[in-house]
């Protein structure tokens, strides 16, 4: 079997299957359809060469060659009639004649087939046309003169005069087609030349089984048709098939060369046998190396596309804090779409206007747009897209100061971001770096992705908001908690005041009402340095307790640190000490010794652990108790806060994490408290709830926080 | 005229300490006590005029010494000095209860405390 045989099975194979899909596929567009009737003349012309070359005798050989000159003169009148539907020519009576020529041609090749092709000889090992070389046979020359000097000749040739009239995209889409099928016509040619000149070998018939890929190809590119699936399909296909064959072919001809140098059934079984080795061991490989190959190469603007939407999807929509979302927004399209330029205008609700928030490479990125502006009226109006060579090909005349803002954003597409039928954002374009123009499918895929932008700025705006306010709750909530402190905060603030000044007083009292007037100076010295000490100790203690205070009061900075339990216990008891001691609530507290660190939001896990407290305090009502348990279960922290208070009703549970949720007294609780603590344990990873409670038997609220490294990482 | 007898109960060591040494001074009979159970003891042995007394404190509290006052036959008047500040709720209720008069910590000054003290003995 030689190269030729096997590029002609090859290509009879996969053009067959390909004609096939576009049948399927192609049922609603005419051209499509007429793409395959291509691939069938292709098949037809091969299957007559696979004949032709395996033929064993000259009968057989001639009638092979007779079939195959169906497909190569069904092929030009097709082409022809694809470029005039292309182009939108009418040239039916043209298109008719092209068409009866054909018929002509076959009839006469079937007939007279010995006028048409000629005579066959056998050359040393196979079978050759070439007496006709002898005779020049006429009415073949005539034939392809006509079809394929003259059809094809003027198929071209209006081609290229679209060409010259055309603008934009359609010039691009032009380019391409006339390029590809030029390309792709160079098999067929190839092969006819060979009819001509026998003396060449025919290694362009290689070129036979692809010629309909590149073609396909060439219109794919600039979406003539859609079928760029099927193409890639049979790419992989044809690859494959390849593949086997070249691999049965192999192994048996090695071994029958080198080997066994003679060709025995024993050598091909063996050859089989290798070969089925190698094809199972390395199908699946090659299967997803041609995959990989034809979407890298052939396809590589879906490739991007595909990569592009993957990454917004998973990497760039799903970021809240905003800056970082357009930042990264500008740079993957940047990257992936591969633009010159690219910038996102965000509309500022403060100043009333479109701000550059991201960019690159700009030229000038202090642009601001108001509603006023014409670009910005326009998209608001129309909720398009502008741009500019779509704009330049269809004439359409771009007014100066829309071109003056494109200019400074560098930009060739400017694409609304719209929520809720208002334009929150701009998104602008510039460039392709290989100053291709955008195309529908760049659109299709693009103006979605400006929706979904602006749905993710919102997400990400409001996100931030949400911080804000909750914060902002947390704090208050904070303040107000203090305020229900303050009966223990001032008892123990005013009680220190107290002493002081009442010593102080009462010295200043004793000494004008003259109690003081037998003792010395050294005595009335004693006495005053005793009391300023006393004075200088309860004013200390004032101090102290204010620190405390003010350091609780202070807002958390929302990073973590490796954190003592014990401590911060301690510390928070040192706040609702007083509290508790006034309304005599004994503490207990039972923690591990060795409790591993814990990584939190220090301040944060003392709001928690103070709101707990402070809850546990207020639910009982006189004479109680409350535990503080921490212990290590698991690499688990769990932190209990037990009260001997009235307990919660069970039907209260389910509410008690949520917000505005109490069941204090009016003025007492602000309903925020447990809705912030578990806010900042789940925050922290951790969990709360409650674990066990009845009414009048107390509550025990439970926190459950992870062992974390300093990283914040699982230990 | 003979001074007022006096009993002071706080658990602020420092604030009776100065009670006692201002009052003492001025020829009061002052005693007094950081407990309120020695305190109790103290009014029932001493029958003192005019008691004062803290409002939160370990174990007994001013409420019950306030209770106690009131049943005795010859009740001592009650003055309440305290840092316990709820905007004026425990102070209408202690008066109400049938408590003297009541004093914030700070006290702001000490012969206004004293004029008080006297004024009770002379309502008598």
């Amino acid at each position: 079997m030689g190269f030729y045989v096997l590029s002609s099975l090859i290509a009879s194979v996969t053009l067959s299957a390909l004609g096939i899909f576009m049948f399927i596929r192609g049922k609603s567009r005419f051209e499509i359809r007429i793409w395959g009737y291509i691939c069938f003349g292709v098949v037809f012309w091969q299957i007559g060469s696979f004949g032709f070359a395996t033929a064993k005798t000259k009968e057989m050989a001639f009638y092979w060659w007779q079939f195959a000159h169906i497909g190569t003169m069904l092929v030009p009148p097709l082409f022809f009639q694809f470029i005039c539907i292309y182009l939108e020519i009418r040239k039916k009576w043209l298109q008719i004649s092209a068409y009866a020529i054909s018929v002509i041609f076959i009839v006469i090749n079937f007939y007279w087939g010995r006028y048409f092709i000629g005579d066959l000889r056998l050359t040393p090992e196979k079978f050759y046309f070439i007496d006709w070389f002898n005779y020049r046979n006429p009415l073949f020359i005539i034939y392809y003169v006509l079809a394929y000097a003259l059809l094809l000749g003027y198929s071209y040739l209006i081609l290229a005069r679209a060409y010259r009239v055309s603008h934009g995209i359609r010039r691009k889409q032009l380019q391409y087609l006339i390029i590809g099928t030029i390309v792709a016509w160079s098999g067929p040619i190839g092969i006819i030349i060979s009819y001509f000149r026998t003396d060449l070998y025919v290694y362009t018939n290689l070129l036979m089984g692809i010629f309909p890929i590149i073609m396909g190809y060439a219109i794919v590119r600039h979406q003539l048709m859609d079928i760029e699936v099927i193409i890639k399909k049979t790419l992989v296909f044809t690859g494959l098939l390849a593949f086997v064959f070249v691999m049965l072919i192999l192994p048996t001809l090695l071994i029958q060369e080198y080997i066994l140098r003679s060709a025995t059934w024993g050598s091909r079984i063996i050859g089989l046998i290798i070969s089925g080795v190698v094809i199972i061991l390395t199908m699946h490989k090659i299967e997803s190396f041609l995959i990989n190959v034809t979407d890298r190469y052939l396809f590589q603007k879906k490739y991007d596309y595909m990569g592009l939407l993957k990454t917004f999807t998973s990497e760039v929509l799903t970021v809240l804090k905003i800056d970082d979302l357009l930042n990264l927004t500008v740079d993957k399209l940047t990257d992936l779409v591969k633009l010159n330029s690219c910038a996102v205008l965000l509309f500022d609700n403060e100043k009333q206007q479109f701000d550059v928030r991201a960019f690159r490479n700009m030229a000038d990125p202090s642009v601001s747009l108001v509603k006023m502006d014409s670009i910005v009226a326009f998209l608001d109006h129309t909720h398009g897209y502008i741009l500019k060579a779509d704009l330049t090909s269809k004439k359409i005349f771009i007014p100066k100061d829309i071109q003056v803002v494109m200019d400074k954003l560098s930009s060739e597409l400017v694409i609304p971001m719209i929520l809720h039928e208002k334009i929150i954002g701009i998104l602008s374009m510039g460039k392709k770096k290989s100053d291709e123009d955008y195309t529908q499918n760049d659109l299709d895929i693009l103006l979605p992705l400006a929706g979904t932008l602006a749905i993710a700025v919102s997400n990400a705006e409001l996100f931030a908001e949400l911080g804000k306010t909750q914060a902002e709750a947390a704090q208050k909530e904070k303040m107000a908690v203090i305020g229900t402190l303050s009966a223990g905060i001032n008892h123990e603030i005013c009680n220190p005041l107290g002493i002081a000044r009442g010593q102080c007083e009462a010295f200043l009292l004793n000494m004008k009402d003259g109690f003081y007037n037998k003792k010395t100076s050294e005595e009335l010295l004693l006495m005053a340095q005793l009391i300023m000490t006393k004075v200088i100790k309860e004013t200390d203690r004032a101090t102290a307790i204010t620190k405390k205070l003010s350091s609780f009061a202070k807002p958390a900075k929302g990073e973590s640190e490796m954190v003592d339990i014990n401590k911060e216990i301690d510390e928070v008891f040192g706040l609702v000490n007083y509290e508790l001691k006034l309304d005599k609530i004994e503490i207990e507290k039972d923690i591990d010794k060795n409790l591993p660190r814990i990584f939190v939001d220090r301040k944060q896990f003392q709001e928690v652990l103070f709101n707990l407290m402070r809850n546990a305090a207020q639910s009982i009502s006189d004479n109680g108790r409350i535990t503080v348990s921490a212990k290590n279960i698991n690499e688990k922290i769990m932190i209990n806060i037990q009260d001997t208070g009235s307990g919660i009703a069970p039907e209260k549970i389910k509410e008690l994490f949520n917000p505005f949720f109490t069941t204090k007294e009016p003025g007492k609780g602000t309903g925020l408290g447990l809705f912030i603590v578990r806010q900042v344990v789940e925050k922290n990873g951790g969990r709360i709830y409650v674990k066990n409670t009845k009414v009048g038997e107390g509550t025990t609220f439970t926190i459950e926080l992870p062992v974390l490294d300093c990283n914040g990482i699982k230990v | 005229m003979i001074k007022p007898k006096i009993v002071a109960i706080d658990d602020e060591v420092g604030f009776i300490d100065m009670l006692s040494n201002y009052f003492s001074i001025r020829g009061y009979d002052i005693n007094v006590s950081v407990r309120g159970v020695n305190g109790i003891e103290m009014i029932k042995q001493k029958n003192p005029d005019v008691v004062l007394c803290d409002l939160k404190m370990p174990g007994i509290d001013g409420d019950e010494v306030l209770r106690l006052t009131k049943s005795m036959q010859n009740s001592p008047k009650l003055i309440f000095i305290t840092a316990y500040d709820d905007g004026g709720k425990t102070k209408d209720r202690l008066l109400k209860l049938g408590a003297y008069a009541y004093f914030d910590k700070p006290i702001a000054s000490l012969k206004a405390l004293e004029d008080i003290i006297n004024k009770a003995v002379n309502d008598n």
